[in-house]
């Protein structure tokens, strides 16, 4: 689904991210990329849904190399993942329901396939009863799971998540990782930055583990260490 | 399709309203310099009727009386031809009655009671005469010369009636032109920075578009409706303000003595009204434009 061959990415004229990368993450797999703050975890992230390019390198995603991708197409790549972050870059002046629907809307679905599919996502991520509200009314945990209410009401065959519990407590990041994990369970490709240790080791999925932009690590089944 | 319109609508009403103060002052300004464009336009149609006459370098019209015979006539023209080595025989051009009368109507256009005494048949008729000489004496002389012949009215001479009348049209087109020129680039600028503006506030909601896969131009598309909008309602009170001139300046004009030259400088509605879509025009084209050069700079950022 997501394959990269000695992927290398620059910023600027020095900054390396990225340095010779490569792996292959097939369709429906759970994937941690761990490491410590700019190691380059979410810089392989924006390479993924084409918000980078690199400098060397080939980066596929189901079966297409993305840097030929002319700059119309990118659209249609982006539709076909889902992003969630540490922030959750909700719409505040939208409510619960706007801002899943938004993200429908704005890639010109008809309104009656948005009435279906908004309630039908927000019932999955246990927010049902919460549709009305406004972001600043919910729980830091409560706006994670709109978020990623909105990256997966599209149904995307991969959900690229970075820090997605970055700013939550224990009890609250084990509900957000049952509901990546329920996710995954659909059949959507999951890949998740992180450098929350807890998470990483209770759920022993693959773990890539990145330091100074380098790959040192490729495990499945992994802990963080 | 219709959601997107109908999304594409209800964002651009939703920035318009956010940044009002910005949007009128980019209203206000593309207003007045299409304002501008408008007057000078009008300006110089108006100096048109008083200068048709001399048109094509005309420097002297020697007017024959209207009940002047054809051999009288036959005369003054084989005179005039004469002196080819002061007059340019080629572009000597005489005006029969019709033709002459078809003058006269531009010329009075703010003076109908001047025209009303003017007919088809009383008119005068003309022979219009393009020097070949730089040297005004020599004009001069002939057209003493000429006066005396049988059958000539009168005779008149440009450097008496325009050259004054053509330097301060030409002044004041060049003046207008500057202004609205300036005034259109300023205005660009504002509605550039408006769009911006929009932009900017709305970055968070552009990201997530981005992120979700919302084309460039569905992004875009609400921005420069907004500048288009900017720019036709610009438009729209620069053709209000165009017509409330007018209507003053010929209401001004009917109460001046004829024959002052004055009520000649009058334009016909329907030159006011292609005057008037072409700022329309401008201002709209100007507006998204603008708008969609701001969106996709912004866009890539």
């Amino acid at each position: 689904m997501i394959r990269l061959e000695n992927v290398t990415k620059i910023y600027g004229s020095e900054t390396v991210a990225v340095r010779d990368a490569s792996f292959d993450i097939p369709k429906g797999q759970f994937v941690f990329l761990v490491g410590p703050s700019g190691s380059g975890k979410s810089t392989l992230l924006r390479l993924i849904n084409r918000q980078e390019q690199p400098e060397r390198g080939d980066v596929w995603v189901a079966g297409r190399n993305i840097n030929d991708l002319p700059a119309s197409r990118v659209p249609i790549l982006r539709r076909s993942m889902g992003n969630v972050f540490q922030d959750y870059k909700l719409l505040l002046n939208k409510t619960v329901f706007e801002n899943v629907a938004f993200s429908l809307e704005v890639i010109g679905k008809p309104r009656h396939v948005i009435e279906r599919q908004v309630p039908a996502v927000l019932e999955l991520v246990g927010l049902a009863d919460k549709q009305g509200r406004f972001p600043e009314q919910l729980s830091g945990g409560e706006q994670q799971r709109v978020s990623i209410a909105r990256a997966f009401v599209n149904r995307p065959l991969i959900l690229l998540a970075d820090e997605p519990t970055g700013n939550l407590d224990p009890t609250t990041s084990e509900g957000i990782m049952g509901l990546l994990d329920k996710i995954n369970e659909t059949g959507t490709t999951v890949v998740m930055a992180t450098h929350d240790h807890r998470v990483v080791n209770a759920m022993r999925r693959r773990v890539i583990q990145m330091d100074h932009g380098v790959i040192v690590r490729d495990q499945e089944r992994g802990v963080y260490e | 399709m219709f959601s997107r319109i109908g999304y594409a609508l209800r964002e651009t009403w939703a920035s318009f309203r956010r940044n009002l103060t910005l949007t009128a002052a980019a209203i206000l300004t593309s207003a007045v310099s299409l304002l501008l464009v408008g007057t000078t336009f009008l300006i110089q149609r108006a100096f048109e009727n008083l200068l048709v006459q001399w048109r094509g370098d005309v420097e002297m019209i020697v007017f024959v009386r209207s009940d002047a015979s054809a051999e009288q006539i036959g005369l003054i023209d084989s005179v005039l031809r004469s002196a080819p080595t002061i007059i340019d025989v080629n572009k000597l051009a005489y005006l029969n009655k019709t033709e002459s009368y078809e003058e006269a109507k531009r010329i009075f256009v703010g003076d109908p009671v001047t025209l009303s005494l003017l007919s088809p048949e009383s008119i005068p008729t003309q022979f219009k005469v393009v020097p070949l000489s730089d040297d005004p004496q020599l004009v001069r002389s002939l057209s003493d010369q000429y006066r005396t012949l049988p059958g000539v009215e009168a005779v008149a001479l440009a450097e008496d009636e325009f050259e004054v009348i053509s330097t301060l049209s030409n002044f004041i087109r060049v003046v207008t032109l500057v202004m609205s020129l300036v005034l259109l680039a300023v205005a660009v600028g504002l509605i550039w920075n408006t769009i911006r503006t929009a932009m900017f506030a709305r970055r968070r909601e552009i990201e997530v578009m981005k992120l979700v896969g919302a084309t460039n131009w569905f992004i875009r598309v609400p921005f420069m409706l907004e500048g288009l909008l900017q720019g036709l309602l610009g438009g729209v009170v620069s053709c209000g303000g165009l017509w409330a001139l007018n209507s003053a300046w010929t209401n001004g004009v009917a109460g001046f003595k004829p024959g002052t030259g004055i009520s000649s400088l009058i334009v016909p509605s329907s030159y006011l009204t292609s005057v008037m879509l072409i700022l329309l025009g401008i201002g709209a084209v100007v507006g998204a434009v603008g708008s969609a050069i701001a969106a996709t700079r912004f866009l890539d950022v």
